[in-house]
């Protein structure tokens, strides 16, 4: 699914998903989302980093810079309490939409 | 402040490196991947680059996200706005000195409105202040009021909490401080000061019925007293009486009227105690000398004095029918009475800025109009490499927000110069000259000018910048009808502008056409000031004049003695000089229904007079020598007054007299003068020989005739006065021809600054034209690439841009006309011999203004012409 057809809000429930077990950097988040959608979502470049910077102006997320496998300077993002905490009222939220989304495109 | 925007700075550079490794670290990332998926470097860094997009539009996005960089994003906005503006220096200056011209004619203008029309009077609740006159259908509205009418208001009103008076009329030589000095002087009732609710810098006021004390001005005090703080209690010596100092005006104190009220005194040096607080002698209603002023009582509405004065108006005129038949009171605020003959004026100047105001913001906003169609590119170069819609409005607000700042900034010191300056040169008979500056109200009006300015101009490029992403060329038909629009509109004021300045030019100069009735060059004339030891006593036909008219003599034998002089004379009151006195007369044979007296402008003349002036001498005789106590009384009439009062008949030697029972015999008749001003028709005059008027007349006016340079007698003119009597102060010196041209300030003043604007209006709408053809010519070279390419000749490019230019100034000149047609009749009472649609005046300003407009499309009109086909087709 092209990234333009992520829904709202999405990308940021996403992103603190991919966080969730571990510190990351940027192509680490693509990629864990990538993963974890199994391929449905890809997340360019252009929507993930604005995205990053304004979770961490939020609060959400606190970087560090370390070492990338290929020995580069990365910045490695991870998720602060309030984003623990954001991430686990979203999730139930997004659990409650898609129930009530998919019985209601069921019913006939 | 400084010390932020050090460390924002630092901060940004920072965080923007910091964005750099991120991104680039993520880019590698992926080639990397790319690699162990198999596929070569170079195609797994195209690859990675590829998959990342414009790097340059992520950056944008992610800055523009972070909170807490607007600052930076301001500074960099105005740090490319500036270089923006430096890069195109023509459009950056012409912008900012519209806006300075503007705005600061705007904030000088309105400076003096605000300080003559728009401040609140300088006493406390001034809301309450009010003049009161006797009022009569035939006689005026403005009529000075009888002391014993004035005595009856002030005991039966019951509406003012104080009423007090004022007499105008002495004057006063001082003596005992060096050269003897005459004052100004004015008598006043106790109430006056506390009415005006002054408190004294020095002592006190006067006691109800105190005499023989005096309070003095504060520039009196400090130039005549060495600002000696024990004076209060001293005695003065005025008009050889001893005066005791009661106290001394604070120095921001004055009475604010109009110069008319008291024959053109501004202001009083010495008042003194006019008492008034027992009922004054009959015969004190039928003089009419005094300046009423009353304080509403808390609360009360002008209409309800006014009723209370009606009603004692009405009873007035029942009790005292012979000197109250037809007379009611008028009571007019303090503040309107004062302004109110500027108050025409000054609002045509606010307009006329208040236009050119607008000329300035419409070419500021075709300006940047043209400037944003011109940055169209750069605009949507910058859309494309990711800078958001909302960035590129914020971009063009920041640069007008710049232009406005530098503009408004040069406005204020423009202003700050130019304030002082115009007070220096404005007619001296406007009110309240002296609470006109730069002040906080005029500085918040700017301030306002300045944001409303900077909105209506940041609207302009806001316009533009719909279609910056989508539209890099053609011309879009709304932005092109806005801007004929605004240059339209900017023609059109211009003519309203030249229209005005045209005709108040024809005004001023048809003013300055009206003979005066006397010849004005070569003549000098000085105020003398005689001692009351001059005169003799107050009975007439006791020897009163014998004094003054030795001095008289004595002093025109000096005088005509001084190498140059011609002749001279001696009158007491000049024309033209805003002094002036009316008598009531008696004709023989004739009686006048009860309440109806013959009246007319009274001035006594020596022989040498007419001569001097060069008044001439239609029939009869002029005065001569001879002329005085000893011999038969004569009197000499003017046209107006032959025509008025003998209509059918020689008025010489017919005969009328004054209250004082002596017939006087008409001798002769002058031709007539305009006292008051050029602009009103002469009125009915009389001149009376100095040994023969009635009263003691000691201050005459000495007017000498020249060969020479008339303020070169000066000198030897005061020389001349002090071997006659050491004593007699001599002052207001001034030729004939200055005494013409004052009379006319405020008319000149007024066609000058209306000039200015006109030009200003002119150049700024020149401006405008220019811009606009330049830009079409820009927009359309393709199109004419094209005529030309299939055979259309330079000269038919040239005259269809001049046609383009043409067709805008016509329509501009015809709507301007129309605005001119549509406030013809506010500007029809600052006129004079010209109605407000004068043919050839109009006719004269639209062929001017046309004319420039054409010229301002030339040269855009001619790089069409001349630019190569083949070139700009390649081009396009």
């Amino acid at each position: 699914m092209p990234e333009s057809e992520i829904l709202q809000g999405t990308l940021d429930l996403l992103i603190l998903k991919a966080l969730a077990l571990d510190e990351m950097h940027g192509m680490g988040v693509s990629r864990r989302i990538s993963q974890i959608t199994n391929g449905a979502f890809e997340v360019k470049a252009g929507s993930l980093f604005p995205a990053l910077h304004r979770m961490e102006e939020a609060g959400w997320l606190a970087s560090s810079w370390g070492e990338s496998e290929t020995n580069r300077r990365s910045k490695f993002y991870r998720l602060t309490r309030t984003g623990r905490r954001h991430l686990q009222s979203e999730s139930k939220r997004w659990e409650r939409i898609s129930v009530a989304m998919a019985s209601a495109l069921r019913a006939t | 402040m400084l010390l932020a925007f050090c460390r924002n700075l630092f901060r940004k550079r920072r965080m923007d490196q910091e964005l750099d490794d991120e991104l680039r670290s993520y880019v590698e990332l992926t080639t990397a991947e790319n690699i162990r998926r198999g596929m070569t470097p170079e195609a797994a860094a195209a690859q990675a680059r590829r998959d990342f997009g414009g790097m340059q539009q992520v950056k944008e996005n992610v800055r523009d996200v972070r909170a807490g960089i607007g600052l930076e994003i301001l500074i960099q906005d105005v740090r490319y706005g500036i270089r923006s503006l430096r890069r195109s220096p023509g459009f950056a200056t012409v912008t900012i000195l519209t806006l300075a011209l503007g705005i600061g004619a705007n904030t000088t203008i309105y400076s003096v409105v605000h300080g003559v029309l728009l401040k609140p009077l300088p006493y406390p609740h001034p809301d309450r202040l009010v003049t009161l006159w006797e009022s009569h259908p035939a006689f005026g509205q403005f009529l000075g009021v009888a002391p014993s009418n004035f005595y009856d208001w002030r005991t039966l009103n019951g509406t003012f909490d104080k009423m007090a008076a004022l007499d105008p009329y002495p004057d006063y030589i001082l003596t005992g401080v060096g050269q003897p000095r005459r004052l100004t002087g004015a008598e006043v009732t106790a109430d006056f000061f506390p009415l005006l609710g002054v408190r004294m810098h020095l002592g006190r006021g006067f006691q109800p019925n105190e005499q023989g004390v005096v309070v003095l001005s504060y520039s009196v005090w400090e130039k005549y007293f060495g600002a000696r703080t024990e004076i209060a209690g001293t005695q003065v010596r005025l008009n050889d009486a001893d005066y005791t100092v009661a106290g001394v005006l604070p120095r921001d104190f004055y009475l604010v009227s109009k110069s008319s009220d008291f024959q053109a005194r501004a202001q009083f040096d010495v008042w003194t105690n006019l008492g008034l607080t027992s009922p004054p002698a009959a015969w004190l209603r039928s003089t009419h000398p005094l300046r009423v002023f009353g304080r509403l009582k808390p609360g009360v509405p002008l209409q309800q004095a006014q009723a209370d004065l009606d009603r004692i108006a009405a009873n007035l005129r029942r009790l005292y029918p012979d000197d109250n038949k037809d007379k009611t009171i008028l009571a007019v605020p303090m503040e309107e009475h004062a302004v109110a003959g500027v108050r025409t004026a000054l609002f045509t100047l606010s307009g006329a800025v208040a236009m050119v105001l607008l000329i300035a913001c419409a070419n500021i906003a075709n300006l940047l109009l043209t400037r944003a169609a011109a940055r169209r590119n750069e605009m949507a170069l910058r859309a494309a490499l990711g800078a958001s819609r909302i960035r590129l409005v914020r971009q063009l607000l920041t640069e007008s927000a710049l232009l406005v700042l530098l503009g408004s900034s040069l406005a204020l010191v423009l202003a700050l110069g130019s304030v002082p300056l115009l007070v220096r040169h404005l007619p001296a008979d406007l009110p309240r000259i002296s609470e006109i500056s730069v002040d906080k109200g005029v500085l918040g009006f700017t301030a306002l000018l300045t944001v409303t300015t900077g909105m209506l101009v940041g609207m302009a490029p806001l316009l533009q910048s719909q279609d910056a992403r989508l539209n890099v060329r053609g011309i879009s038909m709304g932005q092109s009808r806005m801007r004929n629009a605004l240059i339209l509109t900017q023609v059109a004021i211009a003519l309203v502008l030249l229209a005005g300045a045209g005709l108040m030019t024809k005004s001023l100069r048809a003013l300055l056409e009206v003979s005066p009735g006397f010849q004005t060059a070569h003549i000098l004339t000085a105020r003398l000031s005689l001692p009351p030891r001059y005169a003799n006593g107050y009975k007439f036909g006791t020897g009163q004049h014998r004094r003054i008219s030795v001095f008289e003599r004595e002093l025109a034998e000096r005088v005509r003695n001084i190498p140059g002089v011609e002749s001279a004379g001696f009158t007491s009151h000049l024309p033209l000089s805003g002094t002036d006195n009316d008598w009531t007369f008696f004709i023989e044979g004739r009686t006048n229904p009860p309440g109806v007296f013959n009246s007319t402008k009274y001035r006594p003349v020596t022989a040498g007079y007419f001569e001097t002036m060069g008044i001439p001498v239609k029939r009869g005789r002029p005065f001569e020598r001879r002329d005085d106590e000893d011999h038969p009384l004569v009197v000499i009439i003017n046209g107006a007054m032959a025509r008025t009062f003998w209509p059918n008949e020689d008025p010489v030697g017919k005969r009328l007299k004054f209250g004082d029972e002596n017939w006087r015999t008409i001798a002769g008749i002058v031709g007539d003068v305009h006292h008051d001003s050029l602009g009103t028709a002469p009125a009915p005059e009389m001149y009376i020989p100095w040994g023969q008027v009635p009263n003691v007349e000691i201050r005459p006016i000495i007017v000498v005739r020249s060969f020479v340079e008339p303020a070169s007698l000066a000198s030897g003119l005061r020389k001349a006065v002090s071997e006659v009597d050491s004593e007699v102060p001599m002052d207001q010196v001034a030729t004939m021809d200055e005494l013409v041209s004052g009379s006319v300030g405020e008319s000149r003043f007024r066609t000058i600054v209306i000039s200015l604007f006109a030009l200003l209006a002119l150049f700024v709408a020149c401006i405008g034209v220019y811009g606009v053809m330049s830009y079409l010519v820009s927009q359309r070279s393709r199109e004419f690439g094209i005529r030309m390419a299939v055979g259309g000749t330079r000269s038919s490019v040239f005259l269809l841009v001049l046609g383009q230019g043409a067709k805008i100034a016509v329509l501009g000149v015809i709507v301007g006309l129309a605005g001119t047609a549509l406030l013809s009749r506010l500007i029809k009472s600052l006129l004079y011999g010209v109605t407000p649609l004068d043919a050839a005046t109009l006719a004269g300003v639209s062929i001017a203004l046309s004319a420039v407009a054409l010229l301002a499309s030339y040269i855009p009109a001619r790089r069409a012409a001349n630019a190569d086909p083949m070139e700009t087709l390649r081009y396009e």
